[in-house]
């Protein structure tokens, strides 16, 4: 039927992920997996003859129309209260504590935590070894009760919605949540659907519904569903109604839907067409009735609902190498304090028992004594160690996966509010679907993209006709005030809602009426325009009580550019219903009957209807993409015209515009018999129905005489073109994946500037393996040659089948690396997914996928991100992605000013926590090495459990956050920049070491000056633990100010009011009397040495980091420095520096 | 036709249902990241100015904390080894556990003159008092009130007696420090005030004045010194000032305080009763007398520090001033960029 090219037939818009639209467009179609469809024409997908094979009783589920009674009599049915919370009160408590165990760190937080009950182990005190972990749990806990308090007060509001039921013989009110399966539920306009149910009666004669799926999968064109017509006369006596439907058990396929009706022993099959599904919104239709066949939590709807799909972001799994690092090093402590303690009790192990300050034996006892806390050598040896292991617990910095969760819902936060991101036409804002990746955002460099709908608006603009070989393609000026076309009936002027702009060569011809030949066939053309579709035409007021608008609601929008055009020109098509449409030929009325419908499919790529005109005449009206039209044409008589037609089809295609060619034929009345007939028969067929319809279709759709053809321009989405150039110069390789034709996908490369003039263009297009591997190679032997030039690869769909699961895709891999530019034309969707796991496979590079529609989740999900356009396609894509957004050119402040933000941020945020732990950790066992290598701690054991939860986290946070090093402007005007990312330069095992080594040499000044200046003097343990303490916490927060690039009021707040913190937490805990330290604190305060020890500390632990940071930046300086004293100097004015920039890559757009 | 399409599918076919709300996020700095922010960058002229500004307060600072390490008087005087009769060297444990008289004669000389207070310590070494097994052995909450009396089930082996809780029950109490000087210059009694030894804090709050030693030293091995039973813990100088455990195993703790001056050239008689075995664990003893800086006692270590931090720092000031001055770079110097230095190369 249609528009291939627009591709989005209603079939494939409905058909699950992997099938394509803009497959429909190329040779590929039977690739692509069966398509499902559906239509009042009766053509029921495949899967739905299958339902005819019986669908097994255990695999069914039996619902007898209105009696709910018996339906839910044997099997009782899940009513219709849903319940998206997932906790009650009772339940609350485990389930969530079973939940958050689910990660490792928690786990080794809990063993840790076990591993300190043990007696022999004890080496914090019972609270403060369970704090971290209760403190961490408790704020999840609290955060995921918060969430699920909104959901049960949502489902309550939900519950209690009401709908009409009917019960003892006539409709009640009844609140959602007691619906039953079985019942009679009745509907009216505008109401959302309670539950599925499969349709029974509507308020039209020939039992249409409209319905709006916004809520399912956002989709807000009005789709057609279909009560059968057996059950229509029925339904006027529901009390007698019998009958019971068999149905599959509940499946989340929104597209799919299997059963078998049975009344007065007659089986109907029911398809997907047949059922609505909860939460679709019914429009334009008085009434339906239907019968409850899925409740609650198994509508199709809920079982749906689920969450975002869950992937690691790089820079996570990178830095589990270092944690294996640090584990080790963690060892390397616990080991050297186990054997140190070993050497030590040895030596000594005959006066253990007297020692005063080890005591082995207990005399109180017996007088020879009994050893008391004493195991034996070998035991107190391991058990040293696994005490190690507690006090040195946080080297793995369990804290930092609460940080990185808190930070990424920071930052999450931010993107979502970004201004420049927020897309006025969808009035739609940043969003973010999945939390853990958003600094994969900074190290992409591969990008692939889906065109139409993503590069292009998929708003479709009628260009050009070519009506019998004969071009019109001038337009009216834009800017003309013509008040565009409209007719009066009744007194009401009808207007369409949308103007197009029209040839008035060509509107002359067609207000000649049927004056000439050419005249003729323009009318016959734009008549196949408006007949030959699915849209369906909407009434609407206007201010203005005599002027109406005439709006095409449809699921394509290539249809939707088609009848507008059509109208404009002077048929306006007013009315349709499944049986006729009402066109209006230049005010005159006129009423074809619909005597069949064959919808578009992807194996013929074409639809077609058959019209019984009002002279009586029965005409074929096909439409479809040239490839399968012109099979089907008469050549004999009209060779010449379609030569014309196909040479103008491909001038149009090289303008990157989308082209449908338009076919029709008279029918006698033989012709038309034997097509009823077997369409009767096709479309009543119990097994294989789609299967028949589609031979009958093919069978007609023969020896057309060539009407015309179209042209639709995809536009561009605004500032897609500097969008690409900015990801180009950023170094991220961008691969367009599209179904268009070559000649159009280059056009719109070039129109996108993913094309330059200057670049060399290697395309393949190879019908054999052979050929294939042929030009590969000979193009990676070109490339190799010359490596100034620059280059873009074209492949198209059927080298791709080749390439792709072949050794071929080395070498095509090798190609695309050199390629600046590689455009992929008529791809079949899975091999979108291919594509895209060519490349991830073969590097440890980034990739992207963006996409809006079905046929790109599959790349959506295979890529390591995946963004989706929430624009004109529904939302399967979104559904599917990690992010998603209004417009393609959101991508460049995302991935480089967000990414990049994202990406530093994440980095330094990661290495920072390593290093604060690590710091404090090693500040713990130096210690050791003077506590006879027992494992004592001077920092009391509450500072030590608060040193990473209170008294250093909480700037970390805010840093990871809120700092930018480098402003947004300069980020977008300097694409240059996102390079950091890709390089990794914010996080790297160097960068890890050179931390590390600081680490050693900080945590040694933190503790050796004090134990210096000490040594030998009435110090006591607890005052030069809080020494300690506070030493570690101004350093460690000095070394995060040294670094903080933005110093706003946040960050001074969370910096300085962090040090206080710590301040008041280690005089809190120094108050308490029953504590060893009491008033340590104050006492050490007083004395001058303290405050000395203090400073000398300070600037010694920072002294190198202080001056290597300045000599690096100096003498080595990074992009991101230079760019920071641009920012701060401005020592250029912006704009000279992108004009050199554009210089490289400028190249004007083609059209 | 765009802007029509748009609003057309979204109000699909009742206009009474078109979202008029957008859900443009409201734009405030915070949200758009915009707050007003300074952005300091490490130019040469900051470095340098930090350096000298360090080297300047250092300097002086090590200076004065050297000057007040050099105007503390410290007399140290290592008796342990001494103090045990010759022939009795070679097992000096057996010696000082045995009933052998454990008096012991030492002179001191005062090099230097000593002005009030001079605090008598004493110093042990090689002795850890914040051994684990050691600094867990202990109840604080006893030591506050006799309701917690029984409170001892940290304080293993030395918990109980009898079944009869000890106070102040722990190793660290039963290992009180026990040898006494007794100081006399040039034949006069010295008279050395053990009063206010103690952090008045702990007097006040951590030690009860209602606590009284029970069962103390009462177990078949001796630690260290008795209590006597009639004075309250709060009164217990010396058991807490020992209480407070020392950080570090070489430690002082202060013995008492001695309220007059000494001259140059006084020479100072101390008799000890050289009681407290550390000998098994080979752990020195000595006797201090000490006067006291406002930075504390004598040590140079942080003068030094002072010092050597303030002159690495001068050194760096200068060294990078050269630098600056012999390669400067031009801050901001787009030529820099690295897509800049080789144009085309990525």
């Amino acid at each position: 039927m249609d528009k291939p090219p627009p591709h989005e037939s209603i079939s494939s818009r409905w058909s699950v992920s992997s099938v394509d639209k803009e497959v429909t467009f190329g040779d590929l179609g039977d690739l692509g997996s069966k398509r499902i469809r559906h239509g009042s024409a009766g053509a029921d997908s495949e899967m739905l003859s299958m339902s005819q094979k019986e669908i097994k009783d255990e695999d069914a589920r039996l619902v007898y129309i209105n009696d709910p009674e018996r339906t839910n009599e044997t099997f009782d049915f899940t009513g219709n209260s849903i319940k998206t919370a997932k906790y009650s009160v009772f339940t609350f408590l485990p389930r969530n504590l079973f939940e958050q165990f689910h990660r490792v760190a928690y786990v080794y937080f809990l063993c840790i935590a076990v591993l300190n009950q043990l007696p022999q182990l004890a080496v914090f005190g019972r609270g403060a070894s369970i704090m971290p972990l209760a403190f961490v749990l408790l704020v999840s806990a609290i955060k995921d009760a918060y969430e699920d308090f909104r959901r049960h007060r949502s489902d309550r509001v939900e519950n209690n919605r009401l709908a009409l039921v009917f019960e003892d013989g006539e409709f009640r009110e009844k609140q959602w949540k007691y619906i039953r399966v079985g019942e009679v539920i009745k509907v009216v306009s505008n109401q959302t659907l309670p539950c599925d149910m499969v349709l029974l009666a509507t308020s039209d004669p020939t039992g249409v519904v409209y319905v709006q799926t916004t809520n399912l999968d956002g989709e807000s064109n009005l789709k057609t569903r279909y009560a059968k017509q057996e059950t229509l006369q029925k339904a006027t006596d529901l009390e007698t109604f019998d009958g019971f439907i068999k149905c599959e058990k509940p499946n989340r396929n929104i597209y799919g839907f299997q059963a078998n009706m049975e009344i007065d022993g007659r089986r109907l099959s029911l398809g997907p067409s047949n059922i609505i599904l909860r939460g679709c919104e019914l429009k334009n239709t008085e009434w339906a009735l239907g019968v409850v066949v899925y409740a609650g939590s198994e509508t199709k709807a809920m079982l749906n609902n689920s969450g975002a799909p869950s992937k690691r972001s790089r820079l996570e799994t990178r830095m589990n190498l270092e944690i294996i690092l640090l584990s080790l090093f963690l060892i390397v402590l616990c080991t050297t304090a186990a054997a140190t303690a070993a050497v030590w009790l040895r030596q000594h192990r005959n006066d253990l028992d007297t020692i005063l300050f080890y005591r082995r034996k207990d005399y109180s006892v017996r007088p020879e004594g009994k050893n008391y806390h004493y195991y034996g050598w070998g035991w107190e040896i391991f058990f040293t160690f696994f005490m190690a292991v507690i006090v040195y617990q946080i080297m793995i910095p369990i804290s930092l996966y609460i940080s990185m969760e808190l930070v990424r819902i920071g930052q999450a936060y931010f993107m979502t509010r970004d201004d420049l991101m927020y897309d006025e036409s969808s009035n739609s804002s940043f969003q973010c679907r999945a939390l853990n990746i958003n600094e994969d955002l900074g190290q992409i460099k591969y990008l692939f993209s889906d065109k139409t709908g993503t590069l292009t608006d998929n708003k479709m603009e009628f260009q050009c006709a070519c009506i019998g070989g004969v071009d019109y393609s001038d337009r009216e000026p834009a800017e003309s005030e013509q008040a565009g076309y409209s007719v009066e009936v009744d007194g009401v002027i009808l207007k369409p809602k949308m103007r197009v702009r029209v040839d008035p060569e060509l509107l002359k011809l067609t207000r000649n009426g049927k004056a000439t030949e050419e005249a003729k066939r323009a009318n016959e053309f734009f008549l196949s325009l408006a007949a030959c579709n699915t849209i369906v035409p909407i009434v609407t007021n206007t201010s203005d009580p005599n002027v109406k608008l005439v709006d095409y609601q449809g699921e394509s929008p290539d249809e939707q550019a088609l009848v507008y055009a059509a109208a404009a020109y002077g048929f306006l098509l007013i009315e349709r219903t499944s049986g006729h449409i009402v066109i209006n030929v230049r005010g005159e009325m006129q009423r074809f009957n619909v005597l069949g419908l064959h919808e578009f499919d992807s194996d013929r790529k074409r639809m077609s209807v058959i019209l019984g005109c009002p002279d009586m005449s029965v005409k074929l009206y096909v439409k479809g993409a040239d490839s399968s039209m012109f099979g089907v044409m008469d050549h004999e008589s009209y060779g010449d015209v379609i030569e014309a037609t196909k040479n103008q089809l491909h001038a149009y295609s090289s303008d990157g515009l989308r082209t449908l060619v338009v076919g029709m034929r008279k029918l006698n009345d033989t012709e038309f018999e034997q097509w009823h007939s077997s369409f009767e028969a096709a479309s009543t067929a119990l097994i294989g129905r789609a299967g028949l319809l589609r031979k009958v279709a093919g069978n007609i759709e023969t020896n057309l005489r060539i009407v015309g053809a179209t042209a639709i321009e995809d536009k561009l989405q605004r500032g897609v073109p500097e969008a690409i150039e900015s990801l180009r110069i950023a170094g991220i390789k961008v691969w367009v994946l599209t179904g268009d034709k070559q000649e159009t996908a280059i056009s719109i490369g070039f129109s996108s500037r993913l094309l330059t003039r200057n670049m060399r263009q290697i395309v393949i297009n190879s019908n054999s393996l052979a050929s294939c591997r042929r030009s590969l190679e000979e193009a990676n032997d070109s490339i190799a040659s010359d490596d100034d030039e620059s280059v873009a690869l074209i492949i198209d769909g059927t080298s791709l089948i080749y390439v792709l699961d072949n050794d071929l895709e080395d070498v095509l891999f090798q190609v695309a690396c050199k390629s600046s530019a590689v455009l992929c034309c008529r791809v079949a969707p899975f091999q979108k997914a291919g594509i895209v796991a060519l490349v991830k496979n073969r590097t440890s590079d980034m990739t992207l996928a963006i996409g809006d529609g079905a046929n790109d989740v599959s790349m959506i999900q295979m890529a390591d991100v995946g963004v989706g356009i929430s624009g004109q396609e529904g939302r399967q894509a979104v559904m599917a992605s990690d992010f998603a957004m209004g417009q393609f050119r959101f991508l460049v402040p995302l991935l480089l000013v967000h990414g990049h933000w994202n990406y530093q941020r994440m980095g330094y945020m990661i290495l920072y926590n390593f290093y604060r732990n690590a710091v404090f950790v090693l500040i713990l066992f130096w210690y050791v090495l003077f506590t006879c290598y027992t494992l004592t701690t001077a920092i009391t054991e509450w500072s030590s459990v608060l040193y990473s939860v209170v008294y250093t986290s909480f700037p970390t946070i805010v840093i990871g956050i809120l700092d930018k090093n480098l402003g947004r402007r300069i980020l977008l005007n300097h694409p240059q920049l996102y390079g950091v990312g890709q390089r990794g330069e914010g996080y790297s095992t160097t960068l890890f070491w050179y931390m590390m080594f600081d680490t050693v040499w900080q945590s040694a000044v933190i503790f050796f000056i004090p134990l210096f200046a000490y040594w030998g003097s009435t110090i006591d343990t607890s005052s030069l633990g809080d020494l300690w303490t506070i030493a570690a916490v101004v350093v460690v927060n000095l070394h995060l100010a040294m670094d903080v690039i933005r110093w706003n009021w946040i960050a001074h707040a969370a910096i300085w009011g962090s040090i206080v913190a710590a301040c008041i937490c280690v005089i809190v805990i120094d108050v308490i009397p029953t504590l060893p330290g009491y008033w340590a604190i104050f006492e050490v305060a007083k004395t001058w040495m303290f405050w000395f020890c203090l400073l000398a500390i300070v600037v010694t632990s920072l002294l190198p980091r202080f001056a290597i940071k300045f000599l690096v930046e100096y003498y080595r300086p990074s992009d991101v420095r230079i760019a920071r004293e641009v920012e701060k100097l401005r020592t250029f004015s912006e704009s000279q520096t992108m004009g050199t920039e554009m210089n490289q890559i400028q190249d004007p757009a083609r059209r | 036709m765009s802007t029509n399409t748009a609003s057309s599918s979204a109000g699909s076919g009742d206009p009474s249902t078109a979202r008029k709300n957008s859900k443009r996020p409201k734009y405030s700095k915070f949200t758009q990241q915009e707050l007003p922010a300074c952005k300091p960058i490490l130019t040469p002229g900051w470095v340098i100015s930090t350096f000298l500004i360090v080297s300047v307060v250092f300097i002086p600072l090590g200076v004065i904390s050297l000057f007040a390490s050099q105007d503390v008087v410290e007399i140290v005087d290592r008796y342990d080894n001494d103090c045990i009769p010759a022939p009795a060297r070679t097992n000096k444990v057996a010696f000082i556990q045995g009933a052998s008289p454990k008096a012991c004669n030492r002179t001191l000389t005062v090099t230097k003159r000593m002005k009030q207070p001079i605090y008598v310590y004493y110093q042990l070494e090689n002795f850890y008092q914040n051994h684990r097994r050691y600094v867990k052995s202990r109840s604080d909450s006893q030591l506050r009130s006799p309701k917690y009396e029984n409170q001892i089930s940290a304080c293993k082996p030395e918990d109980d007696a009898g079944g009869q809780p000890i106070v102040p029950c722990g190793l660290i109490a039963w290992s009180l420090f026990n040898d006494t000087y007794t100081l006399s210059r040039n034949n006069t009694p010295l008279a050395v005030n053990k009063k206010g030894i103690a952090w008045k804090s702990d007097k006040e709050h951590k030690f009860g004045n209602r606590v009284f030693p029970k069962n103390f030293q009462k177990g078949n091995l001796t630690g260290g010194a008795t209590l006597k039973s009639d004075i309250p813990l709060s009164e217990q100088e010396d058991l807490i000032v020992w209480m407070r455990t020392a950080a570090l195993p070489t430690f002082r703790k202060l013995y008492g305080k001695i309220e007059t001056d000494l001259e140059n050239g006084d020479t100072i008689h101390v008799t000890l009763q050289n009681n407290y075995n550390t000998y098994s664990f080979s752990g020195k003893k000595k006797l201090v007398l000490s006067t006291t800086s406002w930075l504390g006692g004598k040590n140079d270590f942080l003068g030094i520090a002072y010092l050597t931090v303030g002159g690495i720092c001068f050194f760096l000031a200068l060294a990078f001033t050269i630098m600056y001055l012999v390669k400067p770079r031009r801050l901001g110097d787009p030529s820099y960029l690295s897509w800049n230095r080789n144009p085309g190369g990525r």
